[in-house]
């Protein structure tokens, strides 16, 4: 088969769900707020806390360095809540959920039905602004983890989360921080209780459904002293020829000797291949290392949305704390990434490590940004970074942009970073063993991406390797 | 911003009228802008305007040229050379060369730099130049002897800013090295130069800048540059002992087959502060441009590395490489690097490393187990740190030369 034969493939999850909504009012202001605190039954305090954000708010500017440009988003052209109006009651248990809901998650491959289900994970399933169920609760409550919607968490454990919401991205943090504390809807939240191993991996899908909406969710995971847990991110969303916006909050607070790993695999709608449509993925991504020897790992594969705009960051607070960064961004047609991470180094004998893989194709641009900060109290520290980018073909972009202070003599820092295109012998190599050129870049992009790919938990890593190999078809030839 | 400077334009004497317009027009634009300051991306490690309004309080624009001093001349190889009095042209002996082919002369008009960029010092230049050196090498002359530029900076500069521009032109099939050598009288002062390079198909252009002593001096200098095809620029910065020293360099290689070296290597002590930015704009294939960037730091002293790679889609086959090391041996010496690459091109080969760390604890004490001192084995890893950076340079006498300062500055430490 000749490449020039290869057709693009369609976006698999691009389909919408038909489903009565009930949405917030148009428009930014503090009546949205106010309505969707009380749909959410919140108390006082949460609502202060999102107006003060929304003041906030008022005062600064959008942020506007970044590489990839776009488009003056109107945020009073948006919807800030939007939920099916059958979970409007809080269905008590999944019997009672909007079958149409149940079969829309069960089309994306993510059965909420806990017999069906893989085995070892318990999966949060958020739909536009509402969760719609959360699965294996029973199993985890008699460890005494807590996992549920964050809006739950509000209600029920109200002194976790006002201890800990903000405590890593205050509100006063950038613009779409700040525009997320105000309006964000719902998302998950993670205690882990001191010394507990979470027996299975915990998983949050989101899904855009209603038009004209912004999805503004909240996670937040916190693991107490000696604690682990392993958290999943999935995402999809319609196809659409208008942009929409997901901007999103995402905590992470590792006590002393726990260990927090996130992985994700974005997979919004990336816009057709003229760059129509698409998510706009602005998210706020950090995690707190503030125990001693407590460890937070992130790792992501990017391959949807039409503009990736994200910083997952770990502030080393503790003496002996580990952060580490695993990334794949693919960027193909008109996308743009604008990716990487901040690792900064505060306590003594803090140790980073951040691999990066970026790939771009066709009309598409890659950007790696990242910051390594060494304090001048971090003794011992030490960091090593690798950001490769791989091009295809001459109209796209690969960019590394990383920022490197080092202010201490007994740290050390390393940072590496290569640009170059698919090795013509290894092509040649795998079309004479019989591979046709899009199985052949298939695998050797695979290969490329390996050490990334290694990091995820093995639910997701199959998934996560054939999403490289779609994310690119038709870039070659 | 008008409270830090008190700059007197009617000292300046002008062409023309609208030169004089030209000139209030650009400072009122500086004035406007003010001193950069770390909102600035391309000064994101450096608050220029805080360093400057910490030291100094109503700088003056230098109008004293007066130079009665004999100058050391350097006796270690044959050259020849120009002798720079606070910037400007003071007198040149080409005496190695064929007159005819090498051209100096005083640069008075500002026309010239209209392309330069604009930022915020460049403003100020245009506001406040008064010219500088410009040389020219005409087609199929290669320089036998290197031209030393002597940059004689008097005694009483305190609290004075120099604004000079130079220009440095290579005709076809031509070669010329270039040793800028500053010779200072330790006032302290603000230096603010704006250079452009031109260096046509088939010539080389190595320049290299060294400090003679320490400084008190604040620099800043930009230089821009187009080369083209099978040009060669090699630039060696081994300023060391400045208080404040900032090197922007932008080079286009704009036909194939040319090439880019930025070389440095500097050992920085108390209070010292020194940066380089640079931009390879690689916009023709088959261009090769090579960065290595050396820095030893001692005491509370502070260096940053600013690069870029840029490559246009046109410019396949490129070829270029970044890297920045740092030895840091005090908790209060700061390293900061943003190695850049901006890639438009696929079949390339682009890449850039950067490291920092404290001086190697193994060799020091392989060379200790040997019978040498501490300070002694850790003098003899660091001159060999920075030595890397002339390793290849031809011409024996200027790389012993460069040895031998070297050696000198660390000596200093």
């Amino acid at each position: 088969m000749k490449s020039g034969e290869l057709k693009y493939q369609d976006y698999k999850y691009g389909f919408t769900t038909d489903i009565e909504n009930i949405k917030a009012p148009k428009g930014l202001s503090e009546e949205t707020i106010k309505f969707i605190s009380k749909i959410k039954n919140e108390p006082k305090w949460m609502l202060d806390w999102r107006l003060k954000a929304f003041n906030r708010l008022k005062v600064i500017k959008e942020p506007n360095w970044q590489k990839p440009k776009y488009p003056k988003i109107d945020y009073q052209d948006l919807y800030y809540y939007s939920a099916p109006k059958s979970m409007k009651d809080k269905p008590k248990s999944l019997d009672e959920v909007d079958p149409k809901l149940i079969e829309t998650y069960n089309k994306l491959g993510i059965p909420l039905n806990e017999q069906k289900k893989l085995s070892g994970v318990a999966v949060d399933a958020v739909f536009d602004s509402v969760s719609v169920a959360t699965t294996f609760k029973g199993e985890l409550d008699k460890k005494g983890i807590i996992f549920c919607p964050i809006s739950e968490a509000i209600q029920k454990h109200p002194d976790l989360v006002r201890k800990y919401l903000g405590s890593v991205i205050p509100i006063t943090d950038h613009y779409f921080a700040t525009l997320n504390s105000a309006v964000f809807t719902d998302g998950s939240f993670v205690y882990i209780p001191p010394n507990t191993r979470c027996p299975m991996e915990l998983s949050t899908y989101f899904r855009i459904n209603a038009s004209e909406t912004g999805q503004f969710e909240r996670t937040l995971i916190i693991a107490d002293k000696g604690s682990y847990v392993s958290y999943l991110e999935g995402c999809t969303a319609p196809m659409r020829d208008e942009n929409q916006l997901h901007a999103a909050n995402v905590e992470l607070v590792a006590l002393d000797d726990a260990e927090i790993k996130y992985s994700t695999v974005q997979n919004w709608y990336p816009g057709d291949k003229d760059g129509v449509g698409g998510i706009y993925n602005f998210v706020t991504k950090r995690g707190a290392c503030r125990g001693k020897n407590s460890k937070i790992s992130w790792t992501q594969v990017e391959t949807g949305s039409a503009i990736t705009w994200k910083y997952p960051s770990c502030i080393l607070q503790g003496d002996n704390s580990v952060g580490e960064f695993y990334s794949i961004a693919i960027t193909n047609n008109y996308q743009k990434a604008d990716t990487g991470t901040k690792m900064i180094h505060l306590g003594k004998n803090t140790k980073s490590k951040i691999i990066s893989k970026g790939i771009s194709a066709g009309k598409a641009d890659n950007t790696y940004r990242g910051l390594v900060d060494i304090n001048s109290k971090a003794f011992n520290s030490r960091n090593y970074t690798q950001c490769d980018s791989l091009l295809m073909g001459n109209k796209c972009g690969a960019h590394t942009v990383p920022y490197i202070k080092n202010k201490n003599s007994s740290s050390t820092v390393e940072h590496e970073a290569t640009t170059s295109k698919i090795n013509e012998d290894q092509l040649f190599y795998c079309n004479q063993r019989g591979l046709n050129q899009e199985e052949a870049v298939s695998l050797i992009v695979n290969g490329f991406c390996k050490e990334v790919l290694q990091q995820l938990p093995m639910e997701f890593a199959v998934e996560a390797q054939k999403l490289v190999s779609i994310s690119l078809e038709g870039s070659v030839g | 911003m008008e409270e830090l400077f008190n700059i007197d334009l009617d000292k300046i004497s002008n062409s023309s009228n609208k030169e004089a317009l030209d000139r209030k027009k650009n400072l009122e634009l500086f004035f406007k802008k003010g001193l950069p300051n770390k909102k600035d991306e391309s000064w994101k490690f450096t608050d220029f305007s805080l360093i400057i309004n910490k030291n100094f309080k109503k700088i003056k624009n230098n109008h004293d040229f007066s130079f009665d001093e004999k100058i050391e001349l350097i006796r270690d190889f044959d050259h020849n050379f120009i002798i720079l009095v606070n910037g400007l042209l003071n007198s040149f002996d080409i005496s190695f060369e064929d007159k005819s082919k090498v051209n100096i002369e005083k640069l008075n008009s500002l026309d010239d730099f209209k392309n330069q960029s604009s930022s915020n010092l460049n403003y100020l230049n245009k506001a406040l130049s008064l010219g500088g050196f410009k040389i020219e090498i005409k087609e199929n002359y290669k320089c036998k002897k290197p031209i030393i530029i002597y940059n004689y900076y008097s005694a009483n500069l305190e609290n004075k800013i120099i604004n000079n521009s130079n220009k440095i032109k290579l005709n076809q099939n031509t070669e010329l090295t270039l040793i800028e050598y500053n010779v200072d009288e330790n006032s302290k002062f603000l230096k603010n130069t704006f250079e452009t390079v031109e260096i046509a198909k088939d010539s080389v252009l190595k320049s290299i800048s060294i400090q003679k002593s320490k400084s008190k001096g604040y620099f800043y200098k930009n230089i821009s540059g187009s080369q083209g095809y099978n040009s060669n620029y090699q630039n060696y910065i081994l300023t060391s002992g400045l208080r404040f020293n900032r090197v922007e360099i932008e080079m286009s290689l704009e036909k194939e087959n040319s090439n880019c070296f930025i070389m440095s290597g500097l050992s920085l002590g108390e209070g010292e502060h020194q940066e380089i930015k640079t931009r390879i704009n690689h916009l023709a294939p088959n261009c090769k441009s090579y960065q290595k960037i050396k820095n030893v730091l001692e005491k509370d002293s502070n260096g940053i590395y600013q690069g870029k790679i840029y490559v246009k889609d046109v410019a396949q086959k490129t070829d270029a490489y970044q890297l920045s090391k740092a030895l840091i041996l005090d908790d209060l010496a700061e390293f900061n690097a943003k190695p850049e690459l901006e890639i438009y091109a696929d079949d390339v080969k682009c890449s850039h490393g950067s490291t920092s760390g404290s001086i190697d604890k193994d060799a020091v004490h392989y060379l200790m187990t040997r019978g040498i001192q501490f300070t002694e084995a850790k003098k003899l890893l660091i001159n060999g740190f920075l030595n890397e950076i002339f390793e290849n340079m031809s011409e024996q006498k200027i790389k012993t030369f460069l040895e031998k300062s070297i050696e000198g500055q660390i000596n200093g430490i």
